[in-house]
């Protein structure tokens, strides 16, 4: 009987081992999302075809956030080797951690992210200690999406272009049809749940915007207690005050904008798609940069959503992992992702690649997107980002949707809360 | 008689105490060991001492998610028993399609809590909510059900009221049928009124389950998450804020679960002193 068990155990440690010897096989986990995971799929397949490693794939498993799953992956040591869809807000926390590969130690990554995307965004990406630790690989810039019939009722031929014009149009087009005090259409909404997250499609990208891609954090103590920030909050408290926007989730009742009840609609590339398929007839929209201050000088900056590609540290061939990442975001990988996904690759001069044009000649509503895309910034590489952005979003709660306080004593208020927040970490 | 040592007793108590040392006892001893340490998962522990109990002193955040909560139950507890109570006794009269009625009331209670809340969300919409859409036509003001700071809470707790109420029925319904029923004769022959069935009748012979009821409601109302998660992320302004919505937020948003531990055992230790509190009470009541 002991005899049998030891025998057991031998064998099962001995499989265990076998496991782990295995390191001419990575794993990789995309996001859970049908057109990145066929995206995935068709890669690999490719690669497998003609390499000695193989890489096996699973979509990031269910969970109530892919940020949580990645958390619990780590504590557990089941981390894959690649994962594909990391945001760029969270990368420096895993590098502070120590789970994540330094990417500038592998061979040609350096040149290769620099002509691929750019000193600047190898700037961007670059960790505190120096360390690069993200493959930069998609982008969502956050524009504005206009319907053009709606806007010539009013007399505008393109989107309002800066703060005052966008409140004028706002004045313009609040109409109240059936005369029950509440207006019944709105020059645009956003998100008015006090949710970190719904900041990065509001407050953020038009302090990018306004401020030419400045920093919310900058030598680990806040930097965003500045004209560009007061103004933003000051144009959006003003927007709510006059009920220029509509003041309830976006979850509540229908799209607005495709119902015609919105103007416009601060938005990434993801609702072209939408708009293609569930747009009424004669519905006709177009794309411009997002309002900014009206002394506003050169170009227009917003928020790009970046999701990098990270390797763990669980990886046994970072170097391999790196040759099968470069498959994914070269010219061809690059093109099959942005006709598979309709998400843009960060890359360098996009809408003027030649590699890219004939796609953009399909999808002129894209090419927007990707000649916005010169003009984006990710996040700074801070480690407690997400309470940064929940205390703005307490602020901009505060002063823009309640007007309990004045734009200038929120963005004081936001920065003391921040600085005491960078002082204790 | 044997006295002699059995490992069967042992055996059949093993399955439940695996499960309670792994599930229960572990995880117990391991939060209260975490809440003297910073630690994000992630990077190696800190030992902190008594920072993440004074932190928590502090913390303007977590005592309104106190008063919150607190503030969801004194408006959750009382409607639901009215409820509960008035459609139970209804019930347990002679009106057609009784099990009909039943089945119906009991129906949100074993939908997903997510569903139901998207589905008030719907309801609650300020410009496009069917609640004020009504209002609207009868010349009533729109109200911000879940966009006013005041009035945010309490529309969470009809919500949650009209998701759980089917559940209460269920018990107030067992406990009025164990009211015998030459009571109610006794009290006709004397010529009482329905209303003076009910008070001098019902009720104290119900008592009981009413306390069961409040215990549960307490217990359920102090775990109030999904709602406020789903419909208000918390605000406007904080006034949704529960406590275990503001423990999810430490430990699953900002990663600071040593300080969640700390926040998660002054919670249990406030409930645990209310349920106590609440045990004494139906212990001097039944006396």
């Amino acid at each position: 009987m002991t005899n049998k068990a030891l025998i057991l155990l031998t064998s099962v440690l001995m499989s265990c081992q076998a496991q782990k010897d295995q390191s001419n096989e990575l794993t990789c986990w995309s996001a859970n999302d049908n057109q990145e995971i066929e995206f995935i799929r068709t890669s690999i397949s490719l690669w497998n075809k003609g390499q000695e490693t193989k890489v096996s794939f699973q979509p990031i498993p269910e969970g109530q956030s892919s940020e949580e799953v990645v958390m619990a992956a780590v504590v557990g040591k089941t981390t894959p080797d690649i994962y594909a869809n990391m945001w760029q807000g969270l990368v420096e926390l895993y590098s502070v951690s120590g789970v994540l590969i330094a990417l500038d130690t592998i061979g040609d990554f350096k040149e290769f992210i620099t002509e691929r995307c750019g000193q600047k965004v190898v700037e961007e990406i670059t960790s505190s200690d120096g360390h690069i630790y993200q493959v930069p690989w998609k982008i969502n810039p956050i524009m504005t999406i206009y319907n053009k019939k709606l806007m010539r009722s009013i007399g505008y031929e393109n989107a309002p272009r800066s703060y005052s014009e966008f409140l004028k149009a706002g004045a313009l087009f609040y109409k109240d049809f059936d005369e029950d005090g509440y207006p019944d259409q709105w020059i645009g909404d956003t998100e008015v749940k006090n949710i970190w997250h719904q900041r990065l499609m509001n407050f953020y990208p038009l302090y990018l915007g306004a401020s030419n891609g400045a920093p919310l954090i900058k030598d680990g103590k806040a930097a965003f207690n500045n004209q560009y920030a007061i103004d933003v909050f000051a144009f959006l408290q003003t927007i709510y005050l006059n009920g220029y926007f509509a003041n309830e989730s976006n979850s509540a009742g229908s799209d607005k904008f495709i119902g015609g009840k919105l103007a416009t609609k601060w938005t990434g590339p993801w609702h072209v798609s939408s708009l293609e398929k569930f747009k009424p007839d004669g519905f006709e929209y177009e794309i411009s940069n997002l309002p900014v201050p009206d002394n506003h000088q050169g170009p227009i900056y917003t928020y790009g959503d970046p999701k990098n590609i990270v390797i763990f540290n669980t990886c046994e061939n970072p170097s391999e992992a790196w040759q099968f990442i470069k498959s994914l975001i070269n010219e061809e990988g690059d093109l099959r992702f942005f006709t598979t996904t309709r998400q843009l690759p960060r890359r360098i001069n996009l809408s003027e690649n030649p590699m890219f044009q004939s796609f953009f000649e399909k999808e002129p509503k894209l090419k927007k997107f990707a000649e916005q895309s010169k003009y984006i910034y990710g996040t700074d590489n801070c480690e407690v980002l997400i309470e940064v952005l929940d205390i703005i979003s307490q602020e901009y709660e505060s002063c823009v949707l309640h007007n309990k306080k004045t734009p200038k004593q929120a963005i004081e208020d936001a920065e003391r809360a921040v600085n005491v927040l960078l002082g204790n970490f | 008689m044997n006295n002699g040592f059995s490992i069967k007793p042992y055996l059949l108590i093993a399955p439940y105490l695996l499960f309670f040392l792994v599930f229960v006892l572990f995880p117990v001893g391991f939060s209260f060991f975490l809440t003297f340490h910073n630690w994000n998962i992630i990077s190696p522990m800190e030992y902190s001492g008594l920072d993440n109990y004074a932190r928590m002193f502090n913390d303007r955040l977590f005592w309104q998610s106190l008063r919150n909560t607190i503030w969801f139950l004194v408006i959750h507890i009382p409607l639901q028993i009215i409820v509960a109570l008035g459609l139970a006794v209804l019930l347990n009269s002679n009106i057609k399609f009784k099990n009909f009625f039943r089945a119906s009331f009991f129906l949100p209670v074993i939908i997903s809590g997510v569903v139901v809340t998207i589905m008030w969300q719907q309801l609650y919409g300020f410009h496009s909510g069917v609640f004020n859409h009504v209002l609207s036509k009868i010349g009533v003001s729109k109200i911000g059900w879940l966009t006013s700071e005041t009035m945010a809470m309490p529309s969470i707790a009809i919500m949650a009221t009209w998701k759980n109420v089917g559940l209460y029925i269920i018990l107030f319904l067992v406990g009025l049928q164990t009211v015998p029923a030459s009571y109610y004769e006794a009290a006709d022959i004397e010529g009482a009124s329905a209303w003076q069935k009910f008070w001098f009748i019902t009720l104290p012979a119900i008592n009981p389950t009413l306390f069961m009821v409040i215990v549960f409601s307490t217990i359920g109302g102090f775990s109030l998450f999904i709602e406020p998660y789903v419909m208000t992320g918390g605000g406007p302004l904080n006034s949704t804020l529960s406590s275990v919505l503001y423990i999810y937020k430490q430990a699953f948003e900002f990663f600071h679960m040593g300080y969640a531990a700390t926040l998660g055992f002054m919670f249990a230790l406030i409930i645990l002193t209310v349920i106590i509190i609440q045990k004494r009470f139906i212990e001097t009541k039944d006396e």
